[in-house]
């Protein structure tokens, strides 16, 4: 059900992590100059996005539950 | 990916006071990464460049060229840049071009007419009202105005394929109808009649439908009409206002660059030793950044080191 439904939504949900990821590289970017540093906080930040929008996408998934 | 935070920071080159920082923060606005570069700071220049440019660049294949565009109201204080626009406006030269065709648009009197000779590469079909579906027509489109027995009339032919098979079409015949030479979208649209050599009685009349080219410099930045935002809305829906926010996006991300490039990186270079009280307390700041956030840097100075900074 859940993957069904994630796949129903795959025209624009999936294009949400290309942009969260562009997101979490320049906003580290201009935070930090070391391109390891950038790099380890951008994936933590992509990460906290993602797991922040599936948190929010599965509260909603739960609260439309059977309408 | 990142390593545990050195004892004490070692002495950094700051390249950011090195080179003029108004020809870094200009090149930093009109190419996105292009500051850094010139600065030498080639890894982040690239990250710039690439989830900038390549975000605004998706936004736009995604919007199919009609999401950066001016459209300001006509009074207000957003009568010379829309909203929409301004968010755009960060990206630099990609967006700028938008400012001058809005002009070309308003100023452009030529609407819907031909002046002189045209000739193109077309692609469209040959309808009638009996078979409006009509056969697919590949090949080249010639007009030219003459002046006729009633005023200027246009005059044309088309020679190419019809269905796979050579044609020759005399065109003209009253009906003709083209887009504005300037204005969005890559693709010109063109209705015209077919002038019969042999008119059949019962014979539904034959007009050609369909598309020629539009210069890349007066598609690229131009407004879109009303009906073309509306086919395009219905057509794309939600891809379009994806298209929309990545452009917006990628203009604000830009800001953040341009501060980066003028100022140095906001929170220093990321192996600091954190601040000294924050020893007492390492328990409850072990996920913590490795830095506190300092406030940027002047130009005179550069960032401070955040190991002479107290914690937040």
């Amino acid at each position: 059900m859940l993957a069904t439904l994630l796949l129903a939504q795959a025209n624009v949900t999936w294009y949400m992590l290309p942009l969260a990821l562009a997101i979490s590289l320049v906003y580290s970017a201009s935070r930090y100059e070391l391109p390891e540093y950038i790099l380890g906080r951008a994936l933590r930040l992509f990460l906290q996005i993602v797991g922040f929008m599936g948190g929010a996408f599965l509260i909603l998934w739960f609260l439309t539950y059977g309408l | 990916m990142s390593s545990a935070p050195s004892a004490s920071p070692p002495n950094h080159p700051r390249p950011w006071e090195d080179k003029n920082p108004v020809v870094a923060g200009v090149l930093a606005y009109l190419i996105p990464g292009a500051g850094h570069l010139y600065q030498g700071r080639t890894a982040k220049g690239l990250i710039y460049c690439l989830s900038i440019l390549g975000l605004f660049f998706w936004g736009q294949k995604l919007g199919e060229g009609m999401v950066v565009y001016n459209l300001p109201e006509k009074t207000g204080p957003l009568r010379y840049v829309a909203l929409s626009y301004a968010a755009q406006l960060g990206i630099g030269a990609s967006a700028l071009p938008a400012l001058v065709q809005n002009r070309r648009v308003l100023s452009d009197t030529r609407a819907n007419k031909l002046t002189g000779p045209l000739s193109a590469p077309f692609q469209g079909t040959l309808s009638s009202s009996e078979n409006p579906e009509g056969g697919v027509l590949v090949g080249t489109v010639k007009f030219d105005v003459v002046d006729g027995q009633f005023g200027q009339e246009i005059h044309g032919s088309f020679e190419g394929t019809l269905d796979g098979q050579p044609t020759k079409l005399e065109l003209g015949g009253g009906r003709f109808e083209i887009d504005r030479p300037i204005k969005a979208g890559f693709r010109r649209m063109l209705h015209c009649n077919v002038v019969e050599s042999d008119t059949k009685p019962n014979t539904a009349p034959r007009y050609i439908k369909g598309s020629i080219p539009r210069p890349f410099i007066n598609a690229y930045g131009s407004p879109p009409d009303p009906d073309q935002l509306q086919e395009i809305n219905g057509r794309l829906g939600k891809i379009y206002e994806l298209a929309l926010v990545f452009t917006w996006i990628a203009g604000l991300l830009n800001v953040l660059a341009i501060w980066d490039c003028v100022m140095g990186p906001a929170y220093g270079f990321g192996d600091e030793h954190p601040a000294a009280p924050a020893a007492s307390r390492t328990t409850a700041t072990s996920s913590a950044p490795p830095v506190s956030p300092q406030p940027a840097a002047t130009p005179e100075t550069g960032p401070a080191s955040p190991a002479q900074k107290s914690p937040a």
